[in-house]
């Protein structure tokens, strides 16, 4: 193992085996880690009950304290947990589609993949209550792969003369014929159902519990290896399906099966939080932002930064309005819109100034 | 004909089927005895009237946008106008605690708040040269998106007002806003009285501005005033009922191959297409989905996207393989 420069004149480690990792990725993952370890410390301590940093240890060691004891184990842990999960797949999902679309404005919510879960979950729910519940995440998949059939379908295969916006704006339509079938279904649903799916239709933490997370936590380690296996397609991908081709990615399979696993980890997400729009763009950008990247660093580099945005949004959300229930997908639309707004300008800004 | 179909459909049926003669005489000779009498004067004609109101301004306003903008798209649903005059009428409620004379007001700040978010997002983007006004829409959507989303934050804050105003917020021809027609209903009027006074000039400013202006029609202002009586005519629309979508955005397309490019003839049967559109979604609301009611803006924003994902597939995929090939 080796500190070298690459081609591009950026220090790189080079490994024995070939394996080259930036140091300015490197850099990032471990300033990324480090923050989210912080913010959940931070998080832990913000919320009804007020406890301080020092609390927190002594709670953890004494075991007097049991009132404080639930609300820091049963009640914001998972919450935390939850958050940073659901925010890892979701942003991996939006960098694995932004590169498959070359299209750096793509995300699971806004193309309306969440919606198609949503409203097969609800149908499930709704017309067979007797089902298992190991059911939902199946329904949520096919729901997904729905709509990812839809789009594929409305844009007819055609070549994007637009830059990409149109398959955006077509997403949007599906979402928004979508979320209403998904209001029309709640109101058959009986009042007591209809109150849980509501909160959760809002995208919202306040159902995290252990076993929530227990549920989320094997689609979560599918997305090691996925990382690992598909980075590296990415990358061709980024440049192209001809490119891709010509360096050696079997397209044929190797697409279809990235789409899969997106809309395996969107669901997984969606079955667990509910829809939180905008996460999958804004997610690859910031990201992008904080260190250049392509192929799996970008994916581990998104997938982090997702995690630490609900995780944060959440921890803003509770801090600042202790008594207002704000949703975390609508806190996440407030945030997310001028920061769309300002990818899209600065999008504008390189191509003028490439032009 | 389709028009005085849903209207006689929409006096007659609910929750107690009414016949024909019955709803004749409420109108004519109104007997405050009789219990039928009272149900169509005070609940269905209530209605009728806020789904004409609301059907013509929305179709007129979609008319005119998607000729102005030379955009399929454009509609006040899709440019922010709605969301804009929504989130003012709430925000003032909430935290002026604006009567109903004051909504009017709000809805119209709010519509032209809307517009120029629009605008200045498209702009800000710089894709506003972008061919075919794709940028334009988008914009749009990511305003609404916002604007709805500040509206569900101030909806949150006060759980208590939340159910007076979570019909109206989705969309919603209800009886119950029959006084806030009563009170805004010559504004809508207006609106469309400029519209039609505008026709002519208008008609030729959508042949091409240099044409427009060679005849001698001044652009600038037409233009400008065209789009103000837009934002008037759908702000108030939003003002009584609540954000109607996508009946502005799938009207003129029906109306379109019909009455053709000049608005003279087109704004008229915009108007009554529209009314019709809005009557339809009503009655398919109350009825389709028996035992619940659902709101009527839920209805139309189904048609709408099914309409709107047709639009983009045949205007711009069509037209960039065409271009390409």
């Amino acid at each position: 193992m080796r500190c070298e420069r690459a081609i591009d004149g950026r220090p790189v480690l080079r490994f024995t085996s070939g394996l080259e990792i930036g140091l300015g990725n490197l850099a990032a993952v471990a300033v990324l880690t480090v923050a989210a370890v912080v913010l959940t410390t931070l998080s832990l301590t913000v919320g009804f009950a007020d406890t301080r940093v020092t609390d927190l240890a002594a709670a953890w060691h004494d075991g007097q304290d049991y009132e404080l004891q639930f609300a820091l184990l049963n009640v914001r842990l998972p919450r935390i947990v939850l958050g940073f999960m659901a925010g890892w797949c979701l942003a991996l999902t939006g960098a694995m589609l932004q590169s498959l679309s070359q299209n750096p404005l793509a995300d699971p919510g806004l193309l309306g993949l969440s919606q198609g879960s949503m409203v097969t979950i609800l149908l499930l729910l709704l017309f067979v209550p007797s089902a298992p519940l190991g059911l939902i995440p199946v329904a949520a998949v096919v729901g997904g792969l729905a709509v990812v059939a839809l789009l594929v379908w409305l844009m007819g295969g055609s070549t994007d003369g637009n830059s990409g916006l149109t398959l955006l704006l077509m997403g949007i339509a599906v979402d928004t014929m979508l979320s209403s079938v998904s209001s029309i279904l709640i109101l058959y649903a009986p009042p007591e159902i209809s109150f849980a799916v509501s909160a959760w239709l809002a995208g919202s933490l306040f159902q995290a519990s252990w076993g929530s997370i227990a549920a989320l936590v094997p689609w979560f380690t599918l997305s090691l290896p996925a990382i690992l296996l598909l980075g590296r397609a990415m990358r061709c991908y980024d440049l192209g399906d001809d490119t891709a081709m010509a360096l050696g990615v079997p397209v044929t399979w190797s697409k279809p099966l990235i789409l899969f696993v997106a809309v395996l980890l969107t669901s997984a997400a969606v079955t667990a939080v509910g829809p939180l729009v905008f996460l999958g763009v804004m997610a690859p950008h910031l990201a992008g932002f904080l260190s250049r990247s392509a192929g799996r660093a970008r994916l581990v580099l998104s997938a982090l930064t997702g995690g630490l945005l609900v995780v944060a949004a959440d921890t803003l959300v509770r801090a600042t309005t202790s008594d207002l229930a704000l949703p975390l997908g609508l806190s996440l639309t407030l945030i997310g819109v001028p920061l769309f707004i300002l990818t899209l300008r600065l999008r504008a800004l390189a191509t003028l100034r490439s032009e | 004909m389709v028009l005085c179909a849903a209207l006689l459909a929409e006096f007659c049926l609910g929750a107690t089927t009414i016949p024909v003669s019955v709803v004749a005489d409420a109108l004519l000779s109104f007997d405050p005895d009789n219990y039928d009498h009272y149900v169509v004067l005070y609940q269905r004609l209530p209605r009728v009237l806020i789904a004409l109101h609301a059907g013509a301004l929305m179709a007129c306003g979609g008319l005119v946008l998607q000729g102005l903008t030379r955009n399929p798209l454009a509609s006040p649903t899709t440019m922010g106008i709605n969301a804009g005059a929504m989130l003012f009428v709430l925000a003032g409620a909430y935290f002026l605690n604006l009567g109903i004379d004051g909504r009017g007001a709000a809805a119209l700040l709010g519509g032209m708040f809307g517009f120029a978010t629009c605008l200045g997002v498209a702009r800000l983007a710089g894709l506003v040269q972008d061919q075919g006004g794709l940028a334009l829409i988008l914009s749009g959507a990511l305003t609404s998106m916002l604007l709805f989303g500040i509206a569900n934050a101030i909806l949150l804050t006060d759980p208590t007002r939340r159910t007076d105003f979570l019909g109206w917020v989705s969309g919603n021809i209800n009886h119950v806003y029959a006084d806030q027609l009563f009170r805004i209903w010559w504004i809508g009027l207006a609106a469309l009285a400029l519209l039609c006074v505008l026709a002519r000039p208008l008609t030729l400013i959508m042949l091409g501005t240099d044409k427009a202006a060679s005849a001698g029609v001044n652009v600038r202002w037409v233009r400008c005033l065209a789009l103000l009586a837009v934002v008037l005519a759908a702000s108030s629309s939003v003002a009584v009922c609540g954000p109607l979508g996508f009946v502005g955005l799938v009207v003129p397309h029906i109306v379109r191959p019909f009455a053709g490019a000049d608005l003279t003839r087109s704004l008229p049967g915009a108007a009554l297409v529209g009314a019709t559109a809005c009557l339809l979604a009503d009655l398919i609301a109350r009825h389709a989905f028996l035992p619940a009611v659902v709101h009527t803006g839920l209805v139309l924003d189904l048609v709408g996207g099914v309409v709107f994902a047709l639009i983009v597939r045949r205007y711009y995929l069509t037209a960039g393989r065409r271009a390409s090939g």
